[in-house]
């Protein structure tokens, strides 16, 4: 009977013991930011190509990179290599492109397009090693017909620029 | 902005620079051109009033490309007032092409209550008062001229009259004078006179004159007052009374 008492005893003091959970709640803010600062359009020459040079009536696109925090990023931008909206393509499409440093807050930013690798050939990185702005230019020019100089079919075309800032 | 250096007035910053307006940053934009081993530093400035500078920003491009910059200084509401010539200086080899700069500014309206009249403390400026010439004609060269004697005759019967004046005061001073001497004799001829008289009196002795005595008694007072009581004279009343009317009648004229 004892025994009993006590186991009860026992379960009681085990069912009475108190606890707390205590979250522990923290937010990180960006300290790089990527905007749109000019938007792009393509330009047509002649049938078979688009391009966003302006001497074509197009307009290059600019990204806008701002970090706050120096040696904490690379800003990487890849040129179009595709079209993300067009009509029915029948053919083949050769893309070309470049991605450049167009404006700084900083010339001490000025070696940023020497020191720059290209992972794959549309993708071109920069390591953002000064606190600050920079602006990168991605101009794309698509010609149809693989190498035939095709007319492209009427309609609306649209491609996209990529730009990512990614943590070292 | 004209070639390197700007002033801060209202037809280069484009907006009215009165008191009251702050400035709290400058963006400025530039593309410098150089050769990537060149030493070339640019410097955007804006010097203080009194002396120094408001802010100086040097981006140094020695051993660089020259890449387009565009940059934010942020600066602490400074009043405009402070703010003297702006500039973009440079050193080393090279060049600054298509800058540009941009001025950030809050405006305090009643900074200067005058700005406008639903500030506190406004006061409502005085009329201008034209300020107005008097003519006179008798300061006007032409009039004097024209007013101007001219007539020989008429200069010679003036200087005739002004001889005569002259005269005329010479006899009159010498009159005055005659007259006193006259006087003086006159003043004199009296007292030998009574010098005369006197000695006349010595001669005939009319003392017996002044020692003449009058026979007569002593005045007693023959009137008295028995009893009874002063009556007032009723007639003398009336008298009074009709001066008094006489007097309200007098003084009714003056009203």
């Amino acid at each position: 009977m004892k025994k009993l008492l006590l186991t009860i005893s026992l379960i009681f003091g085990i069912t009475t013991a108190s606890y707390a959970v205590t979250n522990i709640v923290g937010s990180v803010e960006s300290r790089c930011t990527v905007n749109t600062d000019t938007a792009g359009t393509y330009g047509n020459p002649n049938a078979y190509t688009l391009t966003t040079l302006p001497a074509s009536s197009g307009q290059v696109p600019i990204v806008r990179f701002d970090v706050s925090l120096a040696d904490a990023y690379f800003a990487q931008i890849s040129y179009p290599t595709s079209f993300s909206t067009s009509p029915s393509l029948g053919d083949s499409v050769t893309w070309t492109g470049a991605v450049a440093v167009v404006q700084t807050s900083s010339s001490s930013m000025s070696g940023y397009q020497a020191a720059s690798t290209t992972p794959t050939a549309s993708m071109r990185q920069y390591a953002l090693t000064v606190a600050g702005t920079t602006w990168f230019s991605a101009t794309s020019v698509a010609t149809y017909g693989g190498g035939q100089n095709k007319a492209f079919p009427s309609g609306s075309y649209t491609a996209v620029v990529v730009a990512e800032c990614i943590a070292q | 902005m004209y070639g390197h250096t700007w002033g801060m007035t209202t037809p280069i910053l484009g907006v009215t620079t009165e008191e009251g307006m702050d400035i709290s940053g400058v963006i400025y934009n530039y593309l410098p051109v150089k050769e990537e081993a060149d030493d070339f530093t640019v410097t955007v400035q804006n010097e203080k009033v009194g002396g120094g500078y408001i802010f100086q920003d040097t981006e140094d491009w020695s051993g660089g490309i020259g890449v387009r910059i565009q940059k934010v200084v942020p600066l602490a509401y400074i009043p405009i007032e402070l703010f003297g010539d702006g500039s973009i200086t440079t050193t080393g080899t090279g060049s600054v092409e298509d800058a540009t700069v941009l001025y950030m500014y809050r405006w305090d309206e009643c900074r200067n209550p005058q700005n406008n009249e639903n500030c506190a403390g406004y006061v409502p400026p005085l009329p201008v008062i034209p300020k107005i010439e008097i003519y006179d004609a008798l300061d006007d060269e032409f009039v004097e001229s024209a007013t101007k004697e001219t007539d020989k005759d008429l200069i010679v019967e003036k200087e005739e009259e002004k001889n005569n004046d002259e005269e005329e005061e010479e006899k009159e001073r010498l009159e005055i004078a005659l007259a006193a001497v006259e006087n003086a004799l006159t003043i004199a001829n009296t007292v030998s006179q009574a010098s005369v008289v006197r000695a006349m009196n010595i001669a005939t002795n009319i003392n017996s004159y002044y020692v003449a005595q009058i026979q007569g008694g002593a005045y007693t007072e023959t009137i008295s007052l028995e009893g009874g009581k002063i009556v007032d004279n009723r007639k003398v009343l009336r008298s009074l009374g009709q001066d008094n009317l006489m007097n309200q009648m007098i003084e009714e004229q003056y009203k």
